[in-house]
């Protein structure tokens, strides 16, 4: 092992790199208050001294790409489109911001969402680029992005900002698309595992077990590459799950070990990072036990892996509650963790029209502005006079500031943009804010039916975010990240698409062309005109 | 009507949705979760010997959904009525089920009183979803949230909450948004188990307003409760003649006089029971009545049923229960898309036999279409007069036996004008009589005005009447066109019912079809008067002699919607003083 690992070394040293490539892996395990535990595992890979590429000399030959820890995959892909800033992440269930808190990586929309940010070029255009890197990053990722098309895309540049730098050749425009009904598997984790320099066979990534991370509470990957002037290009691929010990384990008990949450333990450690840490986030009670012992650092045990560490590799980590038969889960009424919880539902059982209410909460004691972001698709019509903003059951429009709407717009290519609103939300402390705003649902042709078009057409989440001015204002206890809300359903008036209902159509249609012409030969008097001359 | 019950016209139940795939899969659930069931329902019991109120019984279930980590909360809810509010606390719980996106969910209930009726209690179907809840929340294998509800009394408690859950709160409802919601509710199951152990499991499917679930959702049950609870599941709670061997002749309607032979005859032992059932279903769905927690749901287009334990003396009990219900709700999860195939209108004459639509429908549409023939004959009749070479006889359609001389058919006019005021006035006053019964001061006074509101609406026609234009020869007798129109209206009505609710469609045509046909005028006054007496009988009798089923209706009404009552007055009613006052017309 030893020997492999020099050799991987020396091959390192010898590659010819222009830039120089650095590689950092870790993963954060925090325990959570309702006997769940949420694992979060980061891979970075820095290009140091890269630029992105300038997209307005997209006809010109590219430099030579010569990467050993960058994935030449991603970066080929980058380079053809020009990306300066690339999110896109693959989410499975929701996220349940009151019992967990802030996700350690604040993007948990369910499903798949990507955002890019690029350069704006006469050569190609940005939605060129955009259609490209969708259908490459679907062909990457085997995931269903390239239907992420102009029916799902739109601009919000408030809610989605550049991340890094901005780089100074061009004028930056982004785009952002949601798809909630992807399903995020196996398939989609394979090829993220590719990305690594160390694959699944040595690091942390060793432990992604796909059978294990897969019957988590939530799971959820992310790929995200930023260009920080100064540093280069970072790529940072993450992956997070939730598990539930108290659900798989016999006795009903929350304590895990690396071991038990994936079956699977790290035996030798990626020889290209430089650095690769466990770090566990302890808990507030005092009644565990960690195993191995290691001094805290700051409320949380950090355990070294990498290979020029003197350190042994801790074959396993786990934690444990010696005093607890099982586990007995807080009992109600519990405070929130974050300090807005949202909630937003779709009323009305009729398949035409219906209300769209979100109601947000304030748990904290200061006044929190936050911006609100609604991507609708065109499936919802939504009628803004109606906009409603109440709190404590009374109207208070005053709390609802600087509304931008965008209603949907027709494509050259016949689809509708989806709908877009955005605004401020002043929530006074300890109280709840409610919106409500009436909707018509869309009568689509029956060709534009899904194949299961009885189950409803997903409607993306809304996502409340910080205001960039607001952040400075408020304390850091109150801080707050990205909300992203659960994904709703609508039932549009669809078509019974079933055998029998046809056969009745076409039946009585058959009838009604016999019963006319035999009423018509009955009741009618042929005669012979006779024409007087 | 009568050939409804006959096995030969009934076919086997099938599976249509693919998705459901019933009883193709292992339970879990074995003794240990059967204890904790038991223990539940030590603890119920305890709570029905210390008589808590409502409130703290709903406080006791949500701290029990809480000890399970589910989100659980309480619902507080009052109604009102003309004869007061009613208010009652649910409690509820929402499963998040693993890595779904809270998009979909399922509804497992039950209520505090039982269908079973006489004040039992649901004590043991509630201690089965707490058990259940424990015990699902331990698989990762949810495609959907699992929504634990357990509503106060027996229908109200439920109402309030799925009206909350949608947020469509009528007017006379008073209650809080509910805390947790999960996704839309396609399927649910209702589950009541009152007595000691049980030995079928009945199902129980009507719904508010004669909606009724997909068939696939009971055909499923049927399944599942043979393969994988090893027990026999019912229509009702009718056991089915196989079953009672030794007993039928304790149910059987045949008198003991009848020879033995026929009373044996298991050809008319099997329509007997089918009979049963189809009796048993007419009557929820054509009063518009729900046949349990169920029939709330529909409305909402949540395909649910109620699992009926039928009380018996044994073998089975949680184990059973807990493996269907288990094995049921994985059916439902691995639904794709709402239960959908056209399986919404049926007869289940057995439960592995039911009718289509297609073999029970003529019965009320040959009557329909017959009414609406003799309402176009007398149409065609009104227009036309016989004119006997010189003796001028005017009749509508009396025939001359032997016409001696040569007659002519002449037309006449068809003033409408008197007729429609006619109809609209009976159909205003039943909207009036309507309004005064659902008044608090109805309530209050109620043998004052039964009979008040009997004598107004039987004495205000025939006051009326010599309103009206008198007939002259030009022009068609007003009682023959009353007539035409009468029975056009009522077979339009009886045949679109026959689609929105087949027994309705059936009772109206076997009290209207004939009655209506044949009203006419007679030459006698006191015929007429006797005729008119009867009409109004038919129409408003049921003030009289049904007092506990007005109640009942109005009540559906007001709390839960069922347009009932308001039919039967603005527009049965109206129909039969229509034809009543086609006998008036004709005396006078």
């Amino acid at each position: 092992m030893l020997r492999a690992s020099v050799w991987i070394s020396l091959a390192y040293l010898l590659t010819p790199s222009l830039s120089l490539e650095n590689y950092k892996e870790d993963l954060r395990v925090q325990p959570l208050r309702d006997g769940r535990v949420s694992t979060a595992f980061s891979f970075v890979t820095v290009l140091d001294g890269v630029v992105p590429r300038n997209p307005t000399a997209l006809e010109q030959p590219d430099e030579s790409q010569h990467y050993a820890l960058f994935p030449l995959t991603l970066g080929q892909i980058l380079r053809e489109y020009a990306i300066t800033e690339l999110h896109l992440t693959l989410n499975a269930g929701k996220w349940n911001y009151d019992d967990w808190g802030h996700p350690l990586e604040a993007s948990v929309r369910t499903g798949a969402e990507l955002w890019a940010w690029m350069g704006a070029s006469e050569v190609t255009t940005v939605d060129e680029r955009w259609s490209g890197l969708r259908n490459a990053l679907s062909g990457l990722f085997c995931a269903s992005l390239g239907s992420l098309d102009s029916r799902r895309t739109t601009s919000p540049v408030v809610a989605f900002p550049l991340s890094g730098s901005t780089p100074p050749f061009a004028q930056h425009e982004l785009r952002h698309a949601s798809l909630p009904s992807e399903n995020v598997c196996t398939e989609n984790l394979t090829p993220f595992l590719k990305l690594l320099p160390c694959k699944s066979r040595a690091g942390l990534a060793a432990l992604l077990n796909p059978q294990k991370v897969f019957d988590a509470d939530w799971h959820g990957m992310g790929v995200h590459v930023i260009w920080k002037e100064g540093t280069g290009v970072e790529l940072k691929l993450t992956l997070q799950a939730v598990f539930n010990p108290a659900r798989s384990s016999a006795g009903k008990r929350r304590d895990w070990s690396l071991q038990s949450l994936f079956d699977r333990s790290i035996e030798r450690s990626c020889p290209v990072a430089s650095s690769s840490s466990v770090s566990v986030v302890l808990p507030e009670e005092v009644n565990y036990q960690i195993t191995p012992q290691i001094a805290h650092v700051e409320g949380s045990a950090i355990y070294d892996l990498s290979s020029s560490s003197n350190s042994t590799i801790p074959s396993n980590i786990a934690m444990h509650w010696p005093s607890e038969h099982s586990f007995q889960y807080p009992m109600p009424p519990l405070q929130p963790l974050t300090p807005l919880s949202v909630k937003r539902t779709l009323h009305g059982t009729t398949q035409t029209r219906g209300v769209l209410s979100v109601s947000i909460t304030n748990n904290s004691p200061q006044e929190i502005s936050a911006g609100y972001l609604e991507i609708i698709p065109a499936l919802l019509t939504l009628w803004m006079h109606t906009l409603e903003v109440e709190t404590n059951s009374e109207i208070r429009s005053d709390l609802l500031s600087d509304l931008k709407y965008q209603p949907p717009s027709r494509q050259p290519n016949g689809h509708l943009s989806p709908s877009m609103v955005q605004a401020v939300l002043t929530i006074p402390p300890k109280s709840t804010l409610k919106i409500s705003v009436e909707v018509n649902k869309a009568f689509l042709k029956y060709t534009e039916h899904p194949p299961d078009a009885m189950r409803g057409w997903e409607l993306p989440g809304a996502v409340f975010f910080p205001l960039p001015q607001s952040a400075n204002n408020i304390s850091s206890s109150y801080d707050w990240e990205m909300i992203y809300t659960p994904t709703l359903l609508v039932d549009l008036p669809t078509p019974d698409f079933s055998m029998p209902y046809n056969v009745i159509i076409l039946s009585c249609t058959l009838m009604t062309l016999i019963f006319g012409s035999f009423f018509n030969l009955l009741t009618r008097k042929w005669v012979v005109v006779e024409i007087k001359e | 009507m009568l050939l409804i019950p006959i096995p030969l016209l009934s076919q086997g139940t099938y599976i249509d949705e693919n998705a459901l795939q019933p009883a193709q899969v292992n339970t879990y659930w074995n003794w240990g979760d059967v204890h904790t069931a038991d223990l539940h329902m030590y603890q119920l019991d305890g709570i029905v010997d210390r008589n808590l109120t409502s409130e703290q019984r709903a406080e006791f279930f949500r701290m029990e959904f809480s000890k399970l980590g589910l989100a659980a909360s309480t619902q507080n809810y009052t109604f009102t009525t003309s004869k007061g509010t009613i208010s009652g606390n649910n409690a509820y719980a929402v499963m998040s089920s693993p890595r779904a996106a809270g998009t979909e969910a399922m509804v497992i209930s039950a209520s505090w009183l039982s269908t079973a009726g006489h004040g039992a209690l649901n004590v043991r179907g509630i201690s089965t979803v707490l058990s259940l809840a424990a015990f699902l929340k331990d698989y990762s294998l949810w495609a959907k949230d699992i929504i634990f509800v357990i509503s106060d009394d027996y229908l109200h408690g439920m109402h309030a909450w799925l009206n909350a859950y949608h947020g469509t709160i009528p007017s006379n409802l008073h209650t809080d948004p509910l805390e947790h919601i999960s996704g839309v509710i396609w399927t649910a199951l209702n589950i009541d188990y009152s007595g000691h152990s049980f030995s079928h499991l009945g199902v129980f499917h009507e719904g508010l307003n004669g909606r009724l679930p997909n068939q696939d959702l009971i055909n499923s049950f049927r399944f599942i409760s043979h393969y994988t609870g090893g027990l026999p599941m019912t229509v009702y709670d009718h056991l089915e003649p196989a079953d009672l061997v030794d007993r039928w002749s304790e149910w059987s309607v045949l008198p003991s006089w009848t020879p033995a032979f026929i009373r044996r005859s298991p050809q008319l032992q099997q329509y007997e029971y089918r009979a049963r059932n189809v009796v048993r279903h007419i009557g929820y769905q054509a009063r518009g009545m729900c046949s349990g927690v169920h029939g709330l749901f529909h409305q909402f287009r949540i395909d649910a049923i109620t699992i009926f334990a039928v009380p018996a003396k044994g073998p089975h009990g949680f184990h059973a229960l807990g493996k269907i219900v288990e094995s049921t709700l994985r059916t439902m999860n691995n639904l794709l898309e709402r239960l959908h195939a056209s399986f919404f209108f049926y007869i289940l004459t057995s439960p592995g036999t039911f009718l289509k639509i297609g073999m029970f429908l003529p019965s009320a549409i040959l009557v329909s279409v017959a009414m609406l023939f003799k309402g176009l004959g007398e149409w065609v009749d009104a227009g036309w007069v016989r004119e006997v070479s010189e003796v001028s006889l005017k009749g509508t359609g009396s025939l001359e036996k032997e016409p001696k001389t040569k007659d002519t058919w002449r037309n006449r006019r068809r003033p409408m004008l008197s007729v429609l005021i006619t109809m609209v006035a009976t159909h205003v006053l039943g909207v009036l009589v309507f309004n005064l019964l659902c008044s608090r001061r109805f309530d209050e006074n109620r043998s004052f005005f039964v009979p008040a509101i009997l004598a107004a609406v039987s004495m205000i026609p025939p006051a009326l009447l010599p309103l009206l234009p008198k007939n002259t020869p030009e022009v068609a007798p007003s009682s023959v066109l009353l007539k035409s129109s009468n029975l056009c209206l009522a077979s339009t009505v009886i045949s679109i019912m026959s689609l929105l609710n087949f027994s309705l469609a059936a009772m109206l045509a076997l009290t209207m079809g004939v009655p209506l046909a044949t009203s006419s005028r007679s030459s006698s006054m006191t015929t007429s008067l006797l005729r008119y007496a009867a009409y109004c009988i038919l129409a408003w009798g049921w003030l009289v002699l049904l007092p506990e089923e007005v109640e009942s209706a109005i009540w559906n009404w007001e709390v839960l919607g069922v347009w009932f009552a308001p039919f039967v007055c603005i527009v049965y009613a109206p129909l039969v003083m229509q034809a009543g006052i086609v006998c008036l017309q004709g005396s006078s």
